[in-house]
C-alpha cells in the first residue's frame, strides 16, 4: 500500500468528519430551535472541534505534500481564493464557537440563534469553497 | 540518540528511494510543438502530448512561461494554446498528484513565435 495515499486518505477522513461536524451541529441547532436550547453548548463543542479538525487536517494536506515533494500544492487563481475563503471561515468559525462557549449561555435566545445562523453560513461557505479548491488549481 | 539519527537517515533515504522509484514510472511526452519550433502568432497552436501518471500522478498542469494556464485531466491528446505573443516562450507539462502537487515529472519545450 502506498504510504502517501494512505496519509492523504487518513487526513481526508478527519477533514470529512470535520465538515460533517461544522455543518451538522449548526443545522441541528437551527432545525431544532428552542427544542435544542439545552443542547446548544454541546453542539458548540462539536462545532469547535469540527473547525479545529478542518484547520489541522487542511494544514496536514500541505504537510504531506511538503514531506514527499518538498513543496506545497501548485494552486492559482480560483483555487487560491477558495483556500483563503476556507481559512477565513475556519478561523472565524472557531473563534465564534469559542466565544459562544465562553459567553453564549448569557446571551438572549435571539442572539444565540443569530450566532448559529452565522456559524451555519460559515460552514456552508467553507464547504462550497472546498469544491472549488478541489477541482480548480 | 545515535540510533535515532541513523534510523532517521535510513527512513529519509528509503523515502527518497521510494520517491525516485515511483517517479520513474511516470513520464510526459510532448510531441508537438517540437523543441525549438517556430510557431505563428496568427495560427491556432496546439500542444500534443501523452502522459503516463505513474502511481503518484493524477493529472497534469500546463504552464506557459512558468505561468499555469490549464489543469488537464486527459492524459493523452491535444490542448489548444491561447494566442502567444511574438518572441520566445517556454511550454511545460507537469504531472501532479491528487492534491495538485507536482511530483517532479515534467517536460518543457522552448518555442519561438513569429
Amino acid at each position: 500500500m502506498d504510504l502517501q495515499n494512505l496519509a492523504y486518505a487518513a487526513i481526508q477522513v478527519v477533514h470529512n468528519f470535520g465538515a460533517v461536524a461544522v455543518v451538522g451541529s449548526a443545522a441541528f441547532a437551527l432545525w431544532a430551535g428552542q427544542g435544542a436550547a439545552g443542547l446548544r453548548r454541546t453542539l458548540a463543542w462539536v462545532m469547535l472541534v469540527g473547525w479545529g479538525a478542518q484547520a489541522a487536517s487542511g494544514g496536514a494536506f500541505g504537510g504531506v505534500s511538503w514531506l514527499y515533494y518538498g513543496r506545497f500544492p501548485d494552486i492559482h487563481g480560483i483555487a487560491v481564493a477558495a483556500l483563503l475563503l476556507k481559512m477565513a471561515c475556519a478561523a472565524t468559525g472557531f473563534m465564534l464557537a469559542a466565544v459562544y462557549l465562553y459567553r453564549g449561555t448569557g446571551w438572549s435566545d435571539r442572539a444565540q440563534l443569530r450566532a448559529w445562523h452565522a456559524l451555519a453560513t460559515l460552514a456552508v461557505v467553507a464547504l462550497t469553497a472546498a469544491a472549488f479548491l478541489r477541482w480548480f488549481s | 540518540m545515535r540510533h535515532l539519527s541513523i534510523g532517521s537517515l535510513l527512513g529519509v533515504a528509503l523515502l527518497a528511494g521510494a520517491q525516485i522509484s515511483l517517479a520513474q514510472n511516470a513520464s510526459v511526452t510532448i510531441s508537438s510543438p517540437m523543441e525549438g519550433a517556430t510557431l505563428s502568432a496568427m495560427a491556432q497552436n496546439k500542444l500534443v502530448y501523452e502522459v503516463v501518471p505513474g502511481p503518484r500522478g493524477d493529472h497534469v498542469h500546463l504552464y506557459v512561461d512558468d505561468k499555469e494556464v490549464a489543469v488537464v485531466r486527459q492524459l493523452k491528446g491535444s490542448h489548444a494554446l491561447a494566442t502567444l505573443s511574438p518572441g520566445p516562450h517556454s511550454i511545460c507539462i507537469k504531472v501532479v498528484d491528487k492534491g495538485h502537487t507536482p511530483i517532479g515529472v515534467e517536460q518543457c519545450v522552448k518555442v519561438s513565435v513569429n
